[in-house]
């Protein structure tokens, strides 16, 4: 990553988020009932701020300097994405594996689109996920035995 | 070479079959993001309970090796680790393939493998019984130190900051504390949340922290995931046979480091790849740019996590101890088939073992054109999958992939929000590897420090069992070296071009 002469600010209050982990973890510690089971989380909670210490003393200092500027691209889609695949897997045990997998596939398609819908693309294009989908379904149910959930919507 | 009569015993039709089956379905499985090689063999062992012992052990062996050489390609073509022991194929293997080379990248990768896998079931052949003694010398503090080690390897290759790389794999350390602790059953870091309670699983995080990121940044953007060249250009095996030829050392090295890595229970595929790769970044070639398309990372990272393959049958085979998860899958199927395994086992029951380490040492050399074969299709898949079908079929591979390990819900949603968080925090130079590496080292590392803090608070001699001890002593040393190199390098350039300038 090649690094330019921009102060990486953000890498600081990263590190600032990353003291607080650490900090979270050592008051957590405090509740535990065997020593044994503290040691080595807060042995490595005070690597990580001493590490996170040093880059911020570092950024104070002016040798801290940002990486490469990132691309941009569309935000909203990013987001959705993530929120898409968080929505559909916490729907999951509601209304099973396939009424969850279908949608998601079916939103994250619209979401990735940048081409135009032609005929073909409108009629194809859900065939496919529609294979992929099952065909995941049956070589996970059937020829790996997972157990995927069927969905409480339709359980007796 | 010793056991060479029971080659025709490998050779037999059934058995080749059971090889070329074993290294395709292992292949395949091995590339889908969230199943590992442990998975594929834990699936396929009661299917060979009915089979004869040797061809039983070929097909399980021939998995294994397959599942390690196809973690490879979701490594080079979607950034992701298929298997743990990819991390260090990523750093090169996907650049490589950002330029338009996956299909080379792909090519070198196998040739590797290969070599990589016959080194280790060479070396199990000839070795085995004085190479396991290595696995006895290591004790809870060894085991402590050489996770440290690995941490400090890939804190000092993460692009970027070497304070950044520290955090990171300290913050993977404290992730792995999440859930009941194994040593003395405190539940620790959930904060009462239910999904917190089993913990973060390994290969769910790993799937998050390095395939989201990866989707996040697709959606973004219109345009080809990779850069596509017109035209066809075969498997490019002249060009890659080329370069492995000039880079033998490399390749050599690397399969040697993962036989003996391997050899050590735990430690595993994706210590011996970061080993070998840091090696090989440390000898390189004027001209070669490792960490940003340079095929000998590649050469490193998959020589040796297929050496480990055959490496880990050692502890395995001769004293009962499995190197790697895998290995203790194919222990289990061992008993079952009424094999005793021990130091006697190859003198007591020694048509099994050489027919099973031939058949691995087919299996190997069958990866090569099913290896290819498999690999231009993944390749030709991934580049002409319109972006609209790629992302949801990715997402969706993550999900179930994330899913099946254990059957758990939470899994699923750790991963997404881990690989949020690894998106936010890539942006500002934390780079996923360390933090991943700390949660696959982490459980070896607080198991090694916690017995040794204990045995040293017994012996009152807290400080001599963790820097008294030779092999301690000289991991660490490896530690510091990797830690201060650059910096001790950097300054001594310094100080030799202010001498040219004057």
């Amino acid at each position: 990553m090649q690094t330019d002469d921009r102060k990486d600010t953000g890498g600081a209050v990263i590190s600032a988020v990353m003291i607080g982990i650490a900090c979270l973890v050592i008051w957590d510690s405090m509740s535990y009932t065997d020593p044994d089971s503290a040691v080595f989380p807060r042995t490595f909670a005070g690597v990580l701020i001493a590490a996170s210490l040093a880059y911020i003393g570092m950024w104070l200092f002016g040798r801290a300097k940002a990486g490469a500027a990132q691309e941009g691209g569309a935000s909203v889609r990013r987001f959705l994405l993530v929120a898409v695949m968080l929505g559909g897997t916490m729907a999951m045990p509601v209304v099973g594996f396939i009424g969850a997998a279908l949608p998601v596939f079916a939103a994250l398609t619209l979401i990735a689109m940048y081409d135009p819908w032609t005929r073909f693309r409108v009629l194809v294009y859900p065939l496919i996920g529609t294979a992929i989908v099952l065909g995941f379904f049956y070589l996970f149910r059937e020829v790996l035995l997972v157990p995927l959930p069927t969905g409480s919507l339709f359980e007796g | 070479m010793a056991g060479f009569e029971h080659l025709l015993t490998a050779l037999t039709p059934l058995n080749l079959a059971f090889a070329l089956f074993g290294v395709v379905a292992g292949t395949v499985i091995g590339a889908i993001p969230g199943l590992t090689a442990t998975m594929s063999v834990a699936v396929l062992v009661p299917l060979t309970f009915a089979m004869p012992t040797s061809s039983a052990l070929i097909l399980m062996g021939a998995i294994y090796t397959g599942a390690i050489y196809g973690g490879a390609y979701s490594a080079i073509l979607l950034n992701t680790p298929g298997t743990p022991s990819a991390i260090a194929t990523t750093f090169d293997g996907y650049p490589l393939a950002k330029k338009g080379d996956g299909d080379y990248a792909i090519t070198i990768a196998c040739l590797a493998s290969v070599i990589g896998g016959l080194v280790g079931a060479v070396a199990l052949m000839t070795l085995a019984p004085p190479l396991s003694q290595v696995a006895l010398a290591f004790g809870p503090v060894e085991y402590f130190w050489l996770a440290i080690f690995g941490l400090s390897l890939i804190a000092a290759l993460s692009e970027g900051s070497l304070i950044k790389g520290v955090a990171g794999g300290a913050l993977g350390l404290l992730l792995s504390c999440i859930g009941v602790a194994e040593v003395a059953g405190d539940v620790r870091m959930t904060f009462g949340s239910q999904t917190m309670l089993s913990g973060i699983q390994i290969v769910a995080a790993l799937i998050g922290l390095f395939c989201i990121p990866v989707l996040i940044d697709l959606v973004a953007q219109p345009g080809h995931h990779l850069k596509v060249d017109s035209g066809s250009r075969g498997f490019r095996l002249g060009e890659a046979v080329r370069y492995l030829w000039g880079d033998k050392i490399n390749a050599i090295r690397s399969a040697v480091i993962g036989t003996v890595v391997g050899i050590l229970p735990g430690a595993g595929g994706s210590i011996a790849s970061l080993v070998s790769y840091s090696e090989a970044q440390r000898t390189a070639k004027p001209g070669q740019t490792y960490g940003k398309g340079e095929p000998g990372g590649i050469i490193a990272s998959e020589s040796a996590n297929n050496a480990t393959v055959g490496g880990g049958f050692i502890p395995t085979l001769v004293l009962g101890i499995p190197g790697t998860p895998p290995d203790a899958v194919i222990l289990g199927a061992l008993l079952v088939q009424g094999v005793r395994t021990g130091p006697s086992l190859f003198a007591n029951q020694g048509e099994i073992v050489y027919t099973f380490i031939w058949g691995l040492i087919l299996a190997t050399i069958l990866m090569l054109p099913t290896g290819l074969l498999i690999g231009r299709y993944a390749y030709r898949t991934i580049i002409t999958l319109p972006k609209a079908l790629l992302v949801p079929a990715i997402a969706f591979m993550t999900i179930i992939g994330s899913y099946a390990i254990r059957n758990n819900i939470s899994d699923v949603i750790i991963m997404i929000v881990l690989g949020a968080f690894g998106w936010i925090i890539g942006r500002f130079g934390f780079t996923a590897s360390p933090i991943v590496l700390g949660l696959i080292l982490g459980p070896i590392a607080e198991s090694g420090f916690v017995q040794a803090w204990t045995i040293g608070r017994a012996t009152e001699n807290q400080m001599g069992m963790f820097f008294g001890r030779p092999i301690s002593i000289a991991i660490i040393v490896f530690t510091l070296f990797t830690l201060l190199s650059p910096f001790v390098l950097a300054r001594l350039k310094k100080i030799k071009d202010q001498a040219h300038a004057d």
